[in-house]
């Protein structure tokens, strides 16, 4: 990946007591990357009762090059996707987001590092990981969050994602992928309160080649700032089993 | 040898062994004298690590023990022989053994513990609940009953994968299974994984005050310090969704943490909550390594136990009524 550069690169973080890059903190993105990674204008939400409040803000986009290189059918699916993001979007539903979603969704996230263990962890839906970065591991099975093995290259935090399920999206704008997903993500510390983050996201049943994400990722700076509860389970309990309810009796 | 306690090769003495064993805490520490307190760059005790909080003992201590606090090691042989779940391990009603799932601890492992009840004290019970508590929670029941099926919101907790029941906490009782958590440290913060569900505990340790008393959290909000070598845990905040035992929202949780040996960590808890018990009462367990990885537990992305139960009710009461559709 070339990006890093560009933001410069001569940035040395401080350092933990082992010595690593000092990544702790909570960090959050600054974008519309949720909404869609390609670059986009703004429009209209679904919902016609929230008005501009529902509606989707402009982006210039996060994937390297703007274009993500789908086969054939798999773009299909993308555009069907895009059509029923509502009714199909797993976010709507509170499912776990995966990566790299959880990074850019609008929601903070923690990075805990200890030499050997670094924990993520997202408040949209309570969704964490735990980074191994001793040996890498071999996964057991398929996971929404995927298995996480890390390793330092200078400054960089390198994380490989595997073992993904096919559940996720990256955006509301119907981007998806299959459970042959590999992701390989790059955190550099760009300044004191900004990391670089990038991720090279491969997938031959849906891409035609590799293709990389990037955005800076910004320290919430506020006093005492904490991570709080969005389990959003009860907010969907509606909208999945509403139509369950027992009837009031006529 | 299914039905047999499996013990840890360095606790084996004190879990197993038949010998005279002076037991005055809730485990005697096997460590050897040489034994010290691993600790982080920063000094404090590193608590990292898997670790599970599963025990054979109950919170409350069976009435027939009356006011004994403590097995003789004799007793623990045959204590150990009924397992975490004793007779609740197989439910005639219930379609499925719970040992299928792992549910039953003579399928887990689990730290040696001398109590006779996770609470403490010649009581070792629960205390009685203030007529406000009493009445709040028969209220609450009254209004629950012959409503358990009506929507989502009247299902438990667990089945609706908010949290995992009154266990999940704080204070982290064990649940049914997979009682794991990793803690992993940084300066400043103490982090605790729960497998279920899947749900972090952030500690920050730096003397911060809590949030404001409007901001109400499932699981509460945590504050920590460290006392001595001990992790001192204070939470408040939380929701009236999730009664503790009965507990109000305006439930007060310290918990204590602290490594007594590499394979132990002692955590003790005290409940205090003036709209519900007539005093505060405390508890305490011992917490042993966990083998493995912390794998993920995602609840309600498979939940079908929920829907089903509810189409099943609507169904019922279609048949009941005679309705044809």
């Amino acid at each position: 990946m070339s990006t890093l550069g560009a933001f410069g690169q001569t940035y040395k973080a401080p350092r933990t007591a082992d010595g690593d890059p000092n990544l702790n903190g909570i960090w959050q993105a600054m974008n519309t990357a949720n909404w869609d990674l390609a670059p986009h204008a703004a429009h209209a939400g679904s919902i016609v009762a929230l008005g501009a409040a529902g509606a989707e803000a402009a982006g210039i986009g996060v994937v390297e090059g703007g274009e993500i290189p789908y086969l054939a059918e798999a773009l299909a699916k993308k555009k069907e996707n895009a059509a029923n993001w509502v009714k199909l979007d797993p976010e709507v539903k509170c499912y776990l987001p995966g990566i790299p979603r959880a990074t850019y969704m609008p929601f903070p996230f923690q990075i805990v590092q200890s030499k050997n263990r670094i924990l993520f962890s997202y408040e949209y839906a309570s969704a964490a990981r735990v980074v191994n970065m001793g040996k890498p591991t071999k996964a057991p099975d398929h996971f929404w969050m995927g298995w996480s093995n890390g390793h330092w290259e200078g400054e960089t935090l390198v994380i490989d994602v595997t073992n993904f399920n096919d559940e996720t999206w990256f955006d509301r704008a119907g981007d998806f992928h299959s459970d042959a997903l590999h992701v390989v993500e790059r955190y550099t510390a760009i300044s004191p309160d900004a990391l670089m983050y990038e991720a090279q996201i491969e997938d031959p049943k849906t891409f035609s080649r590799p293709w990389n994400i990037s955005m800076p990722l910004y320290r919430h700076l506020e006093k005492n700032a904490q991570l709080l509860e969005f389990k959003c389970v009860e907010f969907v309990e509606e909208l999945m089993y509403g139509h369950l309810r027992k009837k009031a009796s006529p | 040898m299914k039905h047999r306690l499996r013990c840890w090769p360095l606790l084996v003495a004190v879990a197993c062994g038949a010998g005279a064993i002076h037991a005055q805490t809730a485990a005697s520490p096997a460590a050897k004298s040489d034994w010290k307190v691993p600790r982080m760059p920063d000094g404090h005790p590193d608590f990292q690590g898997l670790w599970t909080n599963a025990t054979n003992k109950p919170l409350e201590r069976p009435k027939e023990l009356g006011a004994k606090e403590f097995y003789t090691p004799e007793e623990m042989v045959e204590v150990n022989k009924k397992g975490y779940l004793g007779e609740r391990a197989f439910q005639p009603e219930a379609h499925y053994d719970f040992s299928q799932y792992g549910m039953d601890a003579l399928q887990a492992k689990f730290a040696p513990n001398f109590r006779t009840s996770l609470i403490v004290g010649p009581e070792g019970r629960i205390p009685p609940m203030t007529p406000e508590g009493a009445k709040r929670n028969a209220d609450r029941a009254a209004a629950a009953k012959g409503h358990e099926f009506d929507g989502p919101e009247n299902r438990s907790l667990l089945e609706r994968c908010l949290v995992f029941g009154d266990q999940e906490g704080p204070p982290m009782l064990p649940p049914m299974y997979n009682n794991n958590m990793e803690i992993v440290q940084a300066p400043g913060t103490v982090a605790i994984f729960n497998e279920m569900i899947h749900d972090v505990r952030l500690l920050p340790t730096d003397g911060r005050p809590h949030v404001a008393g409007s901001v109400r959290l499932w699981r509460g909000d945590s504050r920590a310090q460290w006392d001595g070598d001990t992790l001192a845990i204070d939470t408040t905040n939380f929701t009236s969704k999730t009664p503790f035992h009965g507990s109000s929202e305006n439930l007060h949780v310290v918990e204590r943490m602290t490594r007594t040996s590499q394979e132990t960590i002692l955590y003790q808890f005290t409940v205090d909550d003036p709209h519900t018990w007539t005093k505060a009462w405390s508890a305490e367990l011992v917490m042993g390594p966990a083998e493995g990885e912390l794998y993920e537990f995602a609840c309600h992305e498979g939940n079908h136990g929920l829907p089903d139960n509810l189409k099943a009710a609507r169904l019922q009461e279609q048949k009941a009524t005679g309705g044809t559709k």
